[in-house]
């Protein structure tokens, strides 16, 4: 059994591999490109679970916002967001990075700041309303 | 008065017996329930790579056509979309052969051969659908899956045809 499997494998040759390759590669990159995720819109930022104000994205502007414990700076950029600046010990948030997909969420648990990207048109809900 | 007569060679007899087999193999899938819609091995290539490399690529190119024409006929699909798809699936395999038909078969086996020709098919159906069944472009969302399945069964083929090959070695 194992000898016909390598056999089969044996009369694959060089360029083969270099097709395979090439073959992986496309669907790789198709998937990630064709199966992004839409782009957000809107920015919500939370503050120990309640919103604070939301913003849409579409500007380049710099929050500043007093959590529990300091300030946190808050960066949207024509579409995408980070935090600069925040007082928590270990910077998670920070290092985070940019985001921009509908449904993405930055927490920083001691500051009790969140913030998360809203997708298309923002529904209103009676929650929200 | 000339009179014509049409020499029935060898050769056409070899093209009718190897149509006949791929356009079995393709009513044969026809009927064969598909686990995803609009995925299918496309098994009757394996006769096709075969009469490529058994015989050469022009035999390929006949026996190719004449499956799509012969079994839409049977299906009752002939002129409908179904058909011009398979038609441009077809015609952009052996488009995509007659490209890289010069690759040395030092380095590239038919297993390259295969999968060049699946990733064309794929190509040229997308192609007619975009422009004429369905021209919207949400479709390019199922690409990575007809590529995926493209690559599998390109492969499987391919080996196929290797073992049919090595049943019935070049005379």
């Amino acid at each position: 059994m194992i000898k016909k499997i390598l056999q089969s494998i044996k009369i694959i040759k060089g360029g083969d591999w270099f097709i395979i390759i090439l073959f992986c590669a496309l669907i790789t990159i198709s998937t990630k490109f064709l199966w992004n995720l839409p782009e957000g819109q809107y920015l919500e930022i939370y503050k120990n679970n309640e919103i604070l104000a939301t913003y849409t994205l579409n500007q380049k502007i710099t929050k500043i916002i007093n959590g529990a414990i300091g300030e946190t700076k808050i960066i949207i950029d024509h579409g995408k967001v980070r935090f600069s600046s925040a007082p928590c010990a270990k910077k998670y948030c920070i290092h985070q990075g940019w985001i921009n997909k509908a449904n993405q969420i930055i927490i920083c648990i001691p500051n009790e700041i969140s913030i998360s990207i809203l997708g298309g048109k923002k529904n209103y809900d009676s929650i929200n309303y | 008065m000339t009179l014509s007569t049409i020499k029935i060679t060898d050769r056409d007899h070899q093209i009718a017996k190897l149509s006949a087999i791929a356009v079995a193999l393709s009513l044969v899938e026809f009927f064969f329930p598909s686990p995803i819609p609009g995925v299918k091995p496309g098994i009757a290539n394996i006769i096709i790579l075969y009469t490529i490399f058994k015989f050469d690529l022009r035999m390929g190119i006949w026996v190719s056509i004449i499956r799509v024409f012969v079994t839409s006929i049977i299906l009752g699909s002939f002129l409908s979309p179904t058909f011009f798809l398979s038609l441009s699936g077809a015609l952009f395999s052996l488009f995509s052969l007659i490209i890289f038909k010069s690759l040395s078969p030092k380095y590239f086996s038919l297993i390259s051969f295969s999968l060049i020709a699946s990733l064309a098919h794929i190509i040229g159906q997308f192609i007619i659908v975009r422009l004429w069944i369905i021209p919207h472009n949400g479709i390019f969302y199922l690409l990575p899956i007809f590529i995926l399945s493209a690559f599998i069964f390109g492969l499987v083929n391919a080996l196929v045809t290797n073992k049919l090959l090595q049943l019935n070695p070049k005379k």
